[in-house]
Parts: C-alpha cells; structure tokens; sequence
C-alpha cells in the first residue's frame, strides 16, 4: 500500500493506494494513483516540498512522484519568519 | 401590547443568534481538535518512540544536523523559534513558518523532514536571529 499525506490546516489529508492492484490492471487502484500524481503535481506546483518516509530509513527528499513509495509527506511551502 | 410583541420577537433574535454563534464556534473547535489529532497521529509515525518521549517531557526536540557532527537544532513542542546549538552553545535562532496555518504538531514534522532531509535549504530559507 502507498500513501500520499498532505499537511495542511485540516492536519493532513491522505490518498492510499495498493501498487499491486494497479499492476495488475485494477481500475480504481489505477485511478487512485492518477490521482494521488495530480494532487503531488498540485501541490509542488504551489511550492510544497515532497518527502520520501519508510519506516527505519532516513528521509529523503523527492522530485518526482514514485507510485512505489510506502509513504510520500508533503509539506507546505515555508517561508522565513 | 406592541411592547410587548417587540420585547418576545427581539427574545427571539437574540436567542436565534446565540444559537448560530455557538454552532459556528463549536464547529471551528471540532475541525480544530480533528486537526491537531490528525496531525499528532502522523507525528507518532515520523519519530522514533525516544524522539516522542523527549518531545512531550521537555517540551522540545533535538534532531542532529546531518552534516554537521556538532550541531543540534532544538524544535520546541510549540510553533516558535528552533534553537541551533553547536558544541552546547547556542549560536543562532531560526525562523521559519508554512504560508498557512498547520497545527503544532505538523510544524515539529515540518521542521525534522527539512533538516534531515535538506539542511541547506532549511537554513537557506530560515531567518537567522542572534542566540535569545
């Protein structure tokens, strides 16, 4: 299963989707992960920074979208205060 | 008479209000705390079981710079400065917020996927302010 998080006002807003159906040609675990591609497009497009997370690894910082990932954060864009 | 229908329909407005005053502030409250669950949810999972610990009991979190072996920047529990501390000195204060409101636990996140994952650029974009 991946997992896009979205952090916002609302905490974070969250897309699962299971790669392994998609691969095997299901429909709607290929529409959830179209559309988990359009909202990190979205959201980077707005300035958000994107986070690789998985359990036990250091974090790394992500440019493109990757359907493979365990867990996706993105963060908002900051701005010095 | 006319009093009387004025004073029971102004009673009744007001109460009208009251009403749609408490459903509104109740409604931000519930969103609010549904926020900050959410948000301490995901929390939990981006720190390890000590780094929690450390947060909720001294109210701030040390995360080592990756690159720099003397360095630890301090993310208090709370939005506000994050304390850079080199050689347990102090050498600077860091500002640094999202364009909108995240909760509390949101911003601790925010701060450890930046510094971990891309130091530079976190201090690229903090303000530096002199140790206080």
């Amino acid at each position: 299963m991946g997992m896009l998080r979205v952090i916002s006002k609302r905490g974070d807003d969250r897309l699962h989707w299971n790669e392994q159906d998609a691969l095997a040609g299901d429909a709607e675990a290929i529409a959830a992960i179209r559309e988990a591609e359009r909202i990190f497009a979205h959201e980077r497009a707005k300035g958000a920074t994107a986070f690789r997370v998985a359990a036990g690894q250091p974090v790394e910082r992500l440019e493109q979208f990757d359907p493979q990932a365990e867990q996706m954060i993105l963060v908002p864009r900051v701005v010095g205060g | 008479m006319v009093e009387i229908l004025i004073s029971v329909s102004l009673g009744i407005i007001t109460a009208l209000v009251l009403v749609v005053l408490w459903r509104l502030a109740l409604g931000s409250y519930l969103k609010w705390s549904e926020a900050n669950r959410r948000a301490n949810e995901l929390l939990r999972l981006v720190l390890t079981s000590e780094q929690y610990r450390q947060l909720m009991r001294q109210g701030y979190l040390d995360i080592k710079s990756p690159r720099h072996s003397e360095r630890v920047y301090r993310v208090p529990q709370r939005q506000g400065l994050v304390r850079v501390i080199e050689q347990g000195r102090r050498t600077m204060s860091l500002c640094l917020q999202p364009l909108e409101w995240v909760p509390d636990a949101d911003m601790v996140v925010v701060h450890k996927l930046l510094i971990e994952a891309d130091e530079e650029t976190y201090l690229q974009t903090a303000n530096k302010l002199a140790p206080i």
